[in-house]
């Protein structure tokens, strides 16, 4: 059995698919909600289940490979891997092109450096309290 | 060897204004293309010469590398089709209409048919006359799918369809191409559709093809480039830069859609505009498709 995974895509919206379905598995590892070595659903049981195109959902299990969040275990199907989130050079390595984006973003929306850093601060309490929320519930 | 194969395909009207101007395309195994572009576009007559309806009066057609009009009966057997002003016979039934098309297709697939119709709410002895115009449209889709058909050629197939019914259709063609791995050509004006099936776009504008591109990867490589419109800068300015693939005033900003980065672009931008810098907008499948036709404009 899989993970009940709690994922909504959008269309329409800024963000592509592919883009959309990497950022909230990437939360939900982030968040516990998907625990190291959980099975992630296959790309036909994903695709059928979003109603898009199972290219899509292979698109985003590349990505999220590629950052070595995921592992595919022939035979056996795709995993979080027992690693996922653990820091390294490489980790902070691949932080720093969304890190750049972020100053970019912020830079062009006029936010001040201390209102970034403020912000996230907060995104910080709310991340740990949701996976404190998580963890007594389990 | 690729199941669609259209080259430099040329379609003139009496009047001699070209509905298709030199159109290349082609379709793999796999692939699910979104055809997009406005009305009048030549989507439709596209469509029809794939499907040997109509004859180019330049250009190749090749389907499953045969000549659709040379071959019609091998061709259409591996086809199937769906269009917005398909008709069916008013006085059959829906089971009558399904039996008809078994009669013609080898590979029909009744198990699949039954499917469909259930999943569609038929009973089967529905008269074709009393249906909704939607509800005909299923029927057409069934037919057009249960023989599992290697190339889909699907013009507005959810145009009558209520957003329910859009969404059946859609879980039912992605069941179709997991399945079979079937090629599709599709046109839609739902953006939101075409986001969730296509691999690809192609764009047709005024009969050429502008844009034909892997569709995450041309959304991920476009900048829409927002400036304040009179200004100093006209839109013929923006379109003479490097990548720029269309350029428009909106009220009373000036839109610039480009090919890179927006530190790529906002350099370019400085090359013809030295007061103004541009502010940069992340824009929706919808939006970008607008940008790109009314910017050629």
């Amino acid at each position: 059995m899989s993970a009940p995974l709690h994922i909504h895509l959008t269309p329409g919206d800024e963000a592509p698919l592919y883009r959309q379905l990497v950022r909230q598995v990437v939360a939900a590892i982030a968040s516990g909600h998907l625990a190291p070595g959980a099975r992630l659903p296959s790309l036909r049981e994903l695709a059928k289940t979003l109603v898009v195109a199972p290219l899509t959902v292979k698109k985003a299990y590349d990505v999220l490979e590629e950052r070595d969040l995921i592992e595919t275990r022939r035979g056996q199907g795709t995993f979080v891997r027992l690693d996922a989130g653990s820091s390294s050079r490489e980790a902070t390595e691949r932080l720093r092109p969304l890190a750049r984006r972020l100053l970019v973003e912020a830079d062009l929306a006029n936010v001040d450096p201390e209102a970034l850093s403020l912000l996230l601060d907060r995104e910080r309490t709310r991340l740990r309290e949701e996976r404190e929320t998580r963890e007594e519930a389990s | 060897m690729s199941v669609l194969e259209l080259t430099n395909i040329t379609r003139v009207f009496e009047r001699g204004l070209p509905v298709l101007d030199g159109v290349d395309l082609t379709i793999e195994a796999g692939q699910v293309v979104g055809l997009l572009g406005q009305n009048g576009a030549g989507k439709t007559t596209l469509m029809r010469i794939a499907l040997g309806m109509l004859r180019p009066q330049t250009g190749t057609v090749r389907v499953f590398g045969l000549d659709p009009c040379e071959r019609p009966v091998e061709v259409k057997r591996r086809v199937g089709y769906v269009s917005e002003d398909q008709v069916l016979p008013p006085y059959l039934r829906v089971k009558e209409v399904l039996a008809l098309h078994r009669s013609l297709y080898p590979s029909w697939d009744a198990d699949f048919a039954d499917e469909l119709l259930g999943r569609f709410s038929f009973q089967g002895k529905e008269k074709i006359a009393k249906l909704s115009k939607g509800q005909a449209r299923r029927v057409a889709v069934t037919c057009a799918l249960a023989h599992r058909p290697e190339l889909l050629l699907l013009d507005e197939p959810a145009g009558g369809f209520d957003p329910a019914a859009r969404r059946e259709f859609l879980e039912t063609a992605l069941q179709l191409l997991a399945d079979e791995g079937s090629a599709v050509l599709f046109s839609s004006h739902h953006m939101s559709d075409v986001e969730r099936i296509a691999g690809r776009v192609a764009v047709l504008d005024r009969g050429q093809k502008i844009v034909d591109r892997d569709l995450d990867e041309l959304r991920e490589s476009t900048t829409l480039a927002v400036l304040a419109a009179n200004n100093g800068v006209v839109p013929l300015d923006l379109k003479a830069l490097d990548g720029c693939l269309g350029a428009r005033i909106v009220r009373d900003e000036l839109h610039g859609l480009f090919l890179g980065s927006p530190e790529a672009v906002r350099s370019r931008i400085a090359s013809v505009s030295a007061t103004q810098s541009p502010r940069f907008a992340a824009i929706t499948l919808e939006d970008l498709f607008i940008e790109l036709v009314e910017g050629r404009r």
